[in-house]
């Protein structure tokens, strides 16, 4: 961390800020008796130890959390200072040029499904809270931030796309990422953002998964499928390979079969790969709550496997926001002027095009899809990082020419799965994010596939909930499990009889 | 009116405000990009500059072409009477004889001018297109919940150059008194632009290039194709 | 011989007659009984909401509620536990053969006991994304022995007489057969070994003639002499068969005809076939047709 950079600094010292004014707040309080105390749960203290963090998982769905919440206080101060600190050039002018055209409303998915209500236009969206709060240097009420809380993590899932259709090109999924920024540090953010802000704060890992469970569930699962594929094992911290492959711990607790497949699919394209004892989670749930200070935290704890093993690439799992944090917003957060992690780091869908496409992975044509198949584009490595065409190289391969459909829109232009940013997993908006569901249900029957690849894990859980509660009759699937029932097995490496 | 006034109006009122609107607009135009912070925005600027401009550039065109993003065509009546009132409101300020006539008498050459016909037609198109700006303010509930009475002002500020002229050109009533609002419309607008929204004038190039950069250095330019906007 | 039994169950009916043979045995070897449940999956990203698997409900998991399942399993079985010295409850949350698996992984038994499958209804919790039912994908891999009961008929673990060896001459069924012979020796019955000569035209793409069929028997025959019999010394009574059909259907005539009470075959390691999941491998078959309870062993 470069002591002279003096934006960073002023990031930072947000965390020795609150602490200041804490104190002083504490003090005051002592002086004065103010009866304005933060809550158990709630209050403007991030996460940070084992025991906080299971006690506010004991509060079954937030139940007293959000009822503190509404006596929670503003630090006015704090949050006009950091916006004063944070909120430069860009930011400011796309909240003064915005020319009130409204040609962002139809952009956003959730302004469709919710019946084009006036009030989810992207630009009133963000006018309304963070314009709000710059029109009135910081000096808002607990129900104003209640408001805000709910327009930035029920009404936006920093998607990007009003971004593409604005003529200015005012992104507005930035700035509410931004304002989950502003609202987190005055504590003003959902259960369950809280609690996984705190998992990465204690376990750098989304869930808690220790560094122990990993090796073991990875080990286990090699195991398993070692008589299928003789000779299959997952190096731990092997320096200087080709592959450092990181996951996302859902894996490890719900579908631990992800890392076996990805163990066989590595072993029969012959790679030199490994994982990290420490530094093996890839996603950021502190992104979705915008704790900056977590979120550097989390991929610098990556980088840091990055730069003990030397690996010559990092490849992640199939999963979007994962890729976004740790490899095209993560160098930020750490303060890396080239935007670019320690090593080249690239998404599942880079490497297993390039397998593909070099013939380290060779797919038995008769094994190929032939059912209608759809492809979801993950905002966060598609809009967002390019990755459009890779997706549909693999598609190439692996379906039945004649047998893939688009959704339409689709690539860059395609809608946001109804989950991201945090929106499947929180309670309070579960019923918001249940109608913005529909906008994929539409475009699946639309598309007229019956199985539609999702290789992003909150996709794929989105689009699990989608049939849950529609019905609709689709299946859906990761690339991992469909790539190896098609792949061929090297003869040195099939199993002997 | 006196010659004096017009003198005024065409000599140190014209020089003023067109030092005001110049001077203000590069100002702002300069401050938005040393505002910039790459860390902030988490943007590479300077690391990338070739991909930065690649992205710049496609970012501006594209959006400067009728239909030519997908979110001009997703909303066609718009894009008519937006790319109406706007070539207009460039071209006919900078190319219409009459104007860079009193160009010539200022500093001694004049630019390319409109054929008289194109001018009036360009002009009728400025005018009637913010017509249907306003009424579309008024008539969708997406556009109407952001609207404000500024935006109005804005808007008239903007168009009444246009209207005055049109007034001044078919000589109805006072062709001098119509000249002498037109010329203080004018003035007035270019005073005004640095200091409120008509600063979109360059700032819709800063920040469009803003955003190309963004998109063609860290979210996707690099991996392939680039952006398809 | 098994001092350590995981009793994976959906503490309803279906599972009762696995129950019993579970309880049966922890009582008959002293062992330690895992009663482990299932009790739901987890319907969101990442957060506690769960989908009951009774209830079909969404319920949120805290210490409360588990201690609430834990009670109600404790009644249902509550006429087994009193007489079982040594047992815990165990539920989890997830989905039931990966949780099953990973309890297996952290207890070590010695056996698994399962119910037959449950069958999927349609409004059930568990979603049809994934291929396989709970039972093919826990005996593919698991580490140990797994006894499913699925039929009434097949309850009872008492006086074992008849153990039926299947084989199809793998490496899986050589760890079979090493399972059996402890079994048999330990438990001092007859062993009985059985070879079904598939003569399903599937297979073949034709249909044998006769003199093929004795061919091919009296070959399978000599290998069954040569690969097992050698084993077999301390073994007091045993022997051993060859019949041609369809081999589920073989195994289950043959098993009907010595009054079998426990079949011992090795489970394919093939993986979960995507199409034809409802026919499952000849294992799933005789687990559902036996009259008796069947073990699967993989490795």
């Amino acid at each position: 961390m470069n002591p002279n950079n003096k934006i960073a600094g002023a990031i930072l010292s947000d965390a020795a800020l609150s602490l200041f004014h804490k104190k002083q707040r504490e003090t005051s309080k002592f002086k004065e008796g103010c009866s304005m105390p933060e809550g158990k749960f709630c209050n403007k203290k991030p996460v940070e130890t084992e025991e906080e963090l299971k006690a506010l998982l004991g509060d079954t769905g937030g139940k007293q959390y959000y009822e503190e919440m509404k006596s929670l206080d503003i630090d006015h101060e704090l949050l006009w200072k950091t916006i004063q600190n944070t909120l430069k050039s860009r930011m400011k002018t796309w909240l003064e040029i915005c020319a009130h055209c409204g040609m962002c409303a139809d952009s956003c998915f959730l302004y469709l499904i919710n019946d084009q209500d006036p009030r989810q236009v992207p630009a009133y969206k963000i006018q309304s809270t963070l314009g709000e709060l710059v029109k009135r240097k910081g000096k808002v009420d607990n129900e104003f931030m209640h408001m805000v809380m709910e327009t930035a993590w029920a009404k936006c899932t920093c998607c990007n796309r009003c971004g593409m259709y604005c003529p200015h090109g005012i992104d507005m999924g930035i700035m509410f990422g931004y304002v989950r920024g502003l609202c987190y540090q005055q504590g003003f953010v959902p259960w369950e953002m809280k609690i996984g802000a705190g998992m990465h704060r204690v376990y750098r890992a989304q869930m808690d998964v220790t560094d122990e469970d990993f090796v073991e569930t990875f080990e286990w699962m090699v195991e398993e499928y070692e008589e299928d594929y003789p000779g299959l094992e997952v190096p731990v911290d092997k320096e200087g390979a080709d592959i450092l492959y990181t996951v996302n711990a859902r894996e490890v607790k719900h579908y631990p079969e992800d890392l076996a497949e990805a163990a066989i699919l590595f072993h029969l394209a012959g790679e030199n790969w490994t994982v990290p004892t420490s530094g093996w989670e890839q996603t950021s749930l502190a992104m979705f709550a915008g704790d900056w200070a977590a979120c550097k935290m989390q991929v610098e704890h990556v980088y840091a496997a990055m730069e003990r093993l030397k690996p010559k690439r990092m490849v992640g799992t199939e999963c979007g926001h994962a890729h976004r944090a740790t490899v095209v917003e993560g160098p930020y957060w750490a303060g890396r002027s080239s935007g670019k992690p320690p090593v080249e780091s690239i998404h599942y869908v880079e490497w297993l095009a390039e397998a593909l496409r070099e013939g380290k992975l060779k797919i038995d044509p008769t094994k190929r899809l032939k059912k209608p198949v759809t492809l979801q584009d993950s905002c966060n490595y598609v809009r967002n990082n390019g990755l459009k065409d890779i997706t549909r190289e693999i598609m190439s391969y692996i379906v039945e020419p004649g047998y893939f459909m688009e959704m339409s829109p689709n690539r860059e232009h395609n809608y946001c799965c109804g989950g991201g940013g945090g929106f499947n997993g929180i309670g309070l908006f579960r019923p918001q994010r249940n109608k913005a569901l529909i906008t994929k249900r539409d475009q699946l029957l639309h598309s007229g596939a019956e199985l539609v690849i999702s290789p992003c894990h909150n996709c794929w859980d989105a689009i699990r909930d989608l049939e849950e509660e529609y019905k609709i009759g689709i299946k859906w699937s990761f690339l991992k499990p469909l790539v190896i029932s098609m792949v061929e097995i090297p003869e040195h490496l099939k199993p002997k009889e | 009116m006196e010659a004096s006034m017009y003198d005024f109006l065409t000599g140190p009122m014209l020089w003023l405000s067109l030092g005001i609107f110049l001077i203000g607009m590069l100002v702002r135009f300069v401050l938005y990009f040393r505002g910039l912070s790459w860390q902030l925005d988490r943007v590479a600027y300077k690391a990338y500059p070739l991909q930065g401009l690649k992205g710049a550039v496609n970012s501006i065109v594209k959006w400067l072409i009728p239909f030519g993003t997908y979110g001009w065509r997703k909303q066609p009546f718009m894009t008519v009477i937006f790319f109406g009132f706007h070539i207009g409101a460039v071209l006919v300020p900078l190319f219409l004889l009459a104007h860079n006539l009193v160009l010539k008498e200022t500093i001694g050459f004049l630019l390319i001018t409109l054929n008289p016909l194109l001018a009036d037609v360009l002009t009728w198109a400025v005018v009637v297109s913010a017509v249907f700006l306003a009424l579309r303010r008024i008539a969708l509930p997406e556009v109407r919940i952001l609207t404000t009475w500024y935006d109005y002002i804005i808007l008239l500020l903007a168009v009444a150059p246009f209207i005055t002229g049109l007034v001044a050109r078919y000589e109805l009533g006072s062709y001098t008194f119509w000249l002498t609002v037109h010329i203080l419309c004018g003035e007035a607008l270019l005073i005004a632009a640095p200091f409120t929204k008509l600063s979109h004038i360059v700032l819709f190039f800063a920040s469009r290039a803003q955003l190309g950069m963004d998109y063609g250095i860290k979210r996707g330019g690099m991996k392939g194709k680039g952006m398809a906007w | 011989m098994f001092k350590k039994i995981l009793f994976a169950t959906s503490a309803t009916e279906a599972c009762d007659h696995a129950a019993r043979v579970a309880f049966n045995m922890a009582q008959s070897y002293d062992a330690k009984i895992c009663i482990f449940h299932v009790l739901g999956v987890p319907t969101r990203g990442f957060s506690q909401v769960v989908l009951d698997v009774k209830t079909k409900e969404e319920v949120v998991v805290d210490d409360e509620y588990i201690a609430w399942v834990e009670e109600e399993i404790k009644v249902h079985y509550s006429k087994q536990l009193e007489t079982t010295r040594n047992f815990e409850i165990k539920v989890a949350i997830g989905l039931p053969h990966r949780e099953i698996l990973r309890a297996a992984r952290e207890l070590g038994p010695d056996l698994i006991v399962m119910g037959g499958s449950t069958g999927d209804d349609e409004d059930s919790v568990y979603k049809k994304s994934l291929v396989g039912s709970t039972l093919q994908r826990v005996a593919k891999v698991a580490p140990c022995p797994l006894l499913v009961v699925n039929r009434p008929a097949a309850s009872f673990w008492g006086g074992m007489s008849n153990v039926i060896f299947g084989t199809d001459f793998s490496k899986a069924s050589d760890a079979a057969f090493r399972f059996a012979l402890q079994l048999v020796k330990t438990l001092a019955c007859e062993l009985h070994i059985f070879h079904a000569l598939d003569i399903g035209s599937m297979h073949l793409g034709r249909i044998m003639t006769q003199d093929e069929i004795e061919s091919n028997i009296r070959e399978s025959l000599r290998r069954i002499r040569g690969r097992y019999i050698p084993e077999m010394k301390d073994v007091p009574e045993y022997d051993f068969e060859v019949w041609e059909g369809i081999p589920y259907v073989e195994i289950v005539k043959y098993a009907r005809e010595k009054h079998a009470d426990l079949i011992i075959m090795a489970h394919h390691t093939q993986k979960a076939s995507r199409e034809d999941t409802r026919l499952g491998s000849n294992i799933e078959q005789v687990i559902v047709r036996a009259g008796c309870p069947v073990i699967s062993i993989n490795r």
